[in-house]
């Protein structure tokens, strides 16, 4: 059996160079070792490869029509065998992506890991953000019921407040005057064929970049602690990322066992008793809308686009204007002070959003 | 250049240890919980909690030996002649136990305080503006209570750290050796503990390890959602008719006109028969 392998790799190995690939991605040297802060980045990819697969099965049954998708929905749910888990797993996975997300945002921001020379691995991970958000923005309609629509509904009125290409936006998204089957058409095309390709496009970049630049190792350690803890990527690093998606896969079929997919009334024009929110992770901008200071005209594109808009043009822009090049974070007081509030800010505006349900009745 | 033990700090060593053995022993625990809540038995409560927590008191066991070595031997030198992981164990649930009881009712009575006071302070500004709006009023309420509260949860938890680190130190004290290997075999020495280097024998029962628990998961798994929708109606399928054969029907229509005939003539005969008898007199 060993020998028919070898013959096997030997032969793939003469045509393309098998050991030359294995020695650039397996033996690739990271500084001070590997460490479990370093998995975010190999357990997106493997959420995002779970989401294509968990996608690509639910696409079997799913029919993109306002006429069907929402019976076609709850057809896997109820009917098709172990359709509810896989559906429940697409829904959790897309949580766990953007919460996977912030965390890997967040450790690059923490370890200062997007200084100089890695600007680039930066700007190409905040497009990967935005792209993730799309995600699950498009992907939150499919299902076609209540929540879904009016979580649309909600997400692409704040989208038409942004200045000159708002109104186009929204009216190209929406396909007409409220959400119907264009919408829906178009919001599945952008789902299931733009974003992955235009994220598998992103992704491979990154990666190049990253590969190109160097892991950025750990902030601080004497050169002799960082040259005893220097290793290969494989096989310690390897190990790690695959218990972190080991990990991942657990929590998140844990939460579509403890939460499946239940889905509400039909969508209509009429929301009746639903009141309209967008997904949880956008809560927080949904609830700082419902500020005094931001009702009105003005006020609304102020909370809705100029404070977020300004906020990712910070993210662009900081490792241009960032230039100490000190990676630690408790020497970077202003950083970890901006990073906490950020964080904090966002968790209270969300836990507020839902304790905010309660005096809507 | 190590640190001495007396030297680093008692929260330090704990959390180092006790974080680390979390993480350790928590896919473990994942994949029981994720067992029983496939077989329908909630893992939170009842006899789903008690088989939980027994399970977790031999992973925690092991968690804890293995972190600890590997914290006294990367970040102090030092090798241990203890069974570290028992000793660590039943140390630090006893002080968990003591410090959960006493956190469950201090944090939950400064929850009640908490949000007492805040309704008052909340009270207080909606006097000086009548129109104070409620989303702002939530955001402020919450923030009035929960910043006391989770300062008091991260005291407590402070506490429980030192406790446990003075613990650590403790063992470290009556137990504790200097290890004589240089920092970089020390590095590996630890490192080969957690991921063996012989790649092949952890793939092969990493991978074995994974077609066990997925088979057992299957197994269990519910093949329709154990949450229907209440208004969900299964779609009425209608048979579809079978086509004609138009063979089969002139034979199935030859057939019945046979039989038919056949009925008919056995009553035509009977009528027959029936007619020829002599009819009887009256008396």
């Amino acid at each position: 059996m060993n020998a028919l392998f070898q013959q096997v790799y030997d032969f793939v190995e003469e045509r393309i160079g098998l050991k030359t690939l294995e020695a650039k991605l397996m033996k690739e040297p990271i500084k001070g070792g590997s460490r479990w802060a370093y998995v975010f980045g190999s357990v997106l990819l493997f959420i995002f490869i779970m989401q294509a697969i968990t996608g690509m099965l639910l696409m079997f049954y799913y029919i993109p029509s306002a006429d069907h998708a929402y019976a076609s929905t709850q057809f896997i749910i109820h009917e098709v065998d172990y359709g509810w888990y896989i559906l429940s797993y697409h829904f959790w996975g897309s949580s766990a992506m953007v919460v996977m997300v912030f965390a890997h945002m967040s450790q690059v921001f923490l370890w200062g890991a997007y200084k100089k020379p890695r600007e680039m691995v930066w700007l190409v991970g905040l497009a990967l953000f935005g792209l993730v958000m799309a995600f699950g923005f498009t992907g939150y309609l499919l299902p076609w019921d209540q929540r879904a629509y009016w979580a649309t509904t909600v997400g692409v009125e704040i989208m038409d407040k942004t200045p000159v290409i708002g109104d186009f936006l929204a009216r190209f998204l929406k396909g007409g005057p409220t959400p119907g089957q264009m919408t829906l058409s178009r919001f599945f095309v952008i789902h299931v064929m733009i974003l992955p390709g235009a994220l598998m496009g992103l992704a491979g970049l990154h990666l190049f970049l990253f590969r190109s630049a160097g892991p950025a190792g750990p902030f601080r350690g004497t050169p002799d602690e960082l040259k005893a803890k220097t290793d290969f990527f494989f096989p310690r690093q390897v190990w790690k990322d695959i218990m972190a998606m080991g990990v991942v896969f657990l929590i998140i079929s844990t939460l579509a066992l403890i939460e499946p997919v239940q889905l509400l009334e039909q969508a209509t024009p009429d929301p009746g008793d639903y009141h309209p929110e967008p997904e949880w992770y956008f809560l927080f901008l949904f609830q700082l809308l419902r500020w005094k200071v931001f009702s009105g005209e003005f006020g609304q594109f102020l909370g809705a686009i100029a404070i977020p808009g300004l906020f990712m043009l910070l993210l662009v822009a900081l490792p241009f204007i960032d230039r100490n090049p000190e990676r630690n974070i408790f020497k970077r007081p202003i950083a970890l002070l901006c990073w906490a509030v950020v964080m904090i800010g966002i968790a209270v505006l969300t836990v507020s959003a839902i304790l905010n349900r309660e005096f809507l009745d | 250049m190590t640190p001495s033990p007396e030297k680093t700090p008692s929260v330090k060593l704990a959390w180092a240890v006790s974080w680390s053995a979390f993480w350790t022993g928590f896919p473990l625990k994942l994949i029981v919980a994720l067992l029983l809540l496939a077989a329908g038995i909630n893992p939170w409560e009842g006899g789903g909690l008690i088989a939980l927590l027994l399970v977790s008191i031999p992973i925690d066991i092991w968690a804890l030996g293995l972190t600890a070595r590997t914290v006294f031997l990367e970040r102090l030198g030092l090798d241990i002649d203890a069974p570290v992981g028992f000793t660590l164990w039943w140390q630090g649930a006893v002080l968990g136990g003591l410090v959960l009881g006493i956190s469950y009712y201090a944090v939950s009575g400064a929850v009640d305080v908490g949000k007492k006071v805040a309704a008052g302070i909340i009270g207080l500004i909606k006097k000086v503006f009548p129109h104070f709006p409620i989303a702002e009023q939530i955001t402020v309420e919450l923030l009035l209570w929960t910043i006391p509260v989770t300062i008091l949860a991260l005291v407590l938890l402070l506490i429980w750290l030192k406790l446990f680190g003075w613990c650590i130190k403790r063992l470290i004290a009556s137990s504790g050796t200097t290890s004589s290997a240089s920092y970089f075999e020390r590095v590996r020495q630890w490192d080969s503990a957690r991921v063996p280097d012989d790649v092949g024998l952890m793939i092969t029962s990493f991978g074995a390890a994974m077609v066990l628990v997925t088979i057992a998961f299957w197994m269990v798994l519910p093949v329709t959602t154990p949450h229907p929708h209440q208004d969900y109606q299964m779609p009425e399928v209608s048979k579809p008719a079978k086509p004609m054969k138009p063979e089969d029907a002139l034979k199935k229509t030859e057939n019945s006109l046979a039989k038919a005939e056949a009925i008919l003539a056995s009553l035509e005969d009977a009528k027959s028969k029936e007619s020829k008898k002599p009819e009887r007199k009256g008396k």
